[in-house]
C-alpha cells in the first residue's frame, strides 16, 4: 500500500438509515494509528417526567454539510496529528436508544483523538443546523441545545 | 428575488419550508427579518431566538448590511439541537 493512499480524511455524512459503530469506526482505521476515539449520542426515553415516544431529525442539509468540514478543518488546526475524522448524523426518526450521532477519529496517540472527538460533539452542537424534535405521548417539543452559539436562555 | 428556506419552529409557524420573496438588493438583516414578518406574521414569537443564514453564512438580526444576489439562499434558523 503506497504512502499517499492513507492521506488524512474527512467522512461526513447525513443519512436517515440506521447508523453503525462498525462503519463509522472503520472508516477511520489507519495503519499509523493507534488511537480510535468514538463519541455516539443515542436518544433518551425520557426527559423532565415525560415519556419519549421517538425524536425526529431535521437540517438545512447542504449548509449542515459545510459547518461539519468546517468543525473538521479546526480540529486538524488544533490537533495536527489526527489523521481520520468521520462525523455520521441520522435524519428523520429515531428510535429510543439508537444511534443519533456517531463521531470517530484517528491519531498515532489517545489524547488527540479523545480531544478531538469532544472538541466536534460540543461544537457540533453549538453551530451545526440540526434540529430535533422530541415527541412525547400527548404533545412534541423543539429541543434547543444550550451551546447554541446565537440563543439567550432565559431560564 | 431570494428564496427564504424555513426550518423546525419557523416552518410551523409560517406554514411553508421554502418560497421565493422580493426585497432590496441592499438591505439589513433587521429589516430583512421585517420583510418576512409582513408575510407570516406568525414568526414574530420566535424573533428573539433566530439568526439567517444568508449564502450559508450565519447573520445576527441586526444592522448588518446585506448585499443580496438574485437567487441567495436566506435561511431563517431557530435555535438548533444537533447531536
Amino acid at each position: 500500500m503506497e504512502e499517499s493512499e492513507d492521506v488524512p480524511k474527512d467522512f461526513v455524512k447525513l443519512k436517515c438509515e440506521k447508523l453503525s459503530v462498525d462503519e463509522v469506526s472503520e472508516l477511520v482505521v489507519s495503519p499509523c494509528c493507534g488511537a480510535v476515539s468514538l463519541f455516539i449520542g443515542t436518544t433518551r426515553n425520557n426527559f423532565e417526567g415525560k415519556k419519549v415516544i421517538h425524536l425526529e431529525y431535521e437540517a438545512y442539509t447542504s449548509m449542515a454539510e459545510t459547518e461539519i468540514k468546517k468543525i473538521c478543518r479546526n480540529v486538524r488546526q488544533k490537533w495536527p496529528s489526527v489523521k481520520h475524522i468521520a462525523v455520521h448524523h441520522r435524519l428523520g426518526v429515531v428510535p429510543i436508544t439508537e444511534a443519533s450521532v456517531i463521531i470517530a477519529v484517528s491519531s498515532p496517540h489517545r489524547t488527540e483523538s479523545l480531544e478531538a472527538v469532544m472538541y466536534c460533539i460540543n461544537t457540533l452542537k453549538a453551530s451545526v443546523p440540526i434540529w430535533k424534535k422530541e415527541i412525547y405521548e400527548d404533545e412534541y417539543s423543539w429541543k434547543e441545545n444550550k451551546e447554541c452559539f446565537w440563543a439567550n436562555s432565559e431560564n | 428575488q431570494v428564496s427564504v428556506l424555513y426550518f423546525a419552529r419557523s416552518a410551523e409557524l409560517a406554514g411553508l419550508r421554502c418560497e421565493t420573496l422580493s426585497v432590496p438588493r441592499e438591505i439589513t438583516s433587521l429589516q430583512l427579518w421585517e420583510e418576512i414578518v409582513k408575510v407570516h406574521p406568525r414568526l414574530a414569537v420566535i424573533r428573539d431566538q433566530v439568526i439567517f443564514a444568508v449564502r450559508q453564512e450565519y447573520v445576527h438580526l441586526g444592522d448588518q448590511l446585506l448585499v443580496l444576489q438574485p437567487g441567495d439562499e436566506v435561511a431563517i434558523i431557530p435555535p438548533i439541537s444537533g447531536g
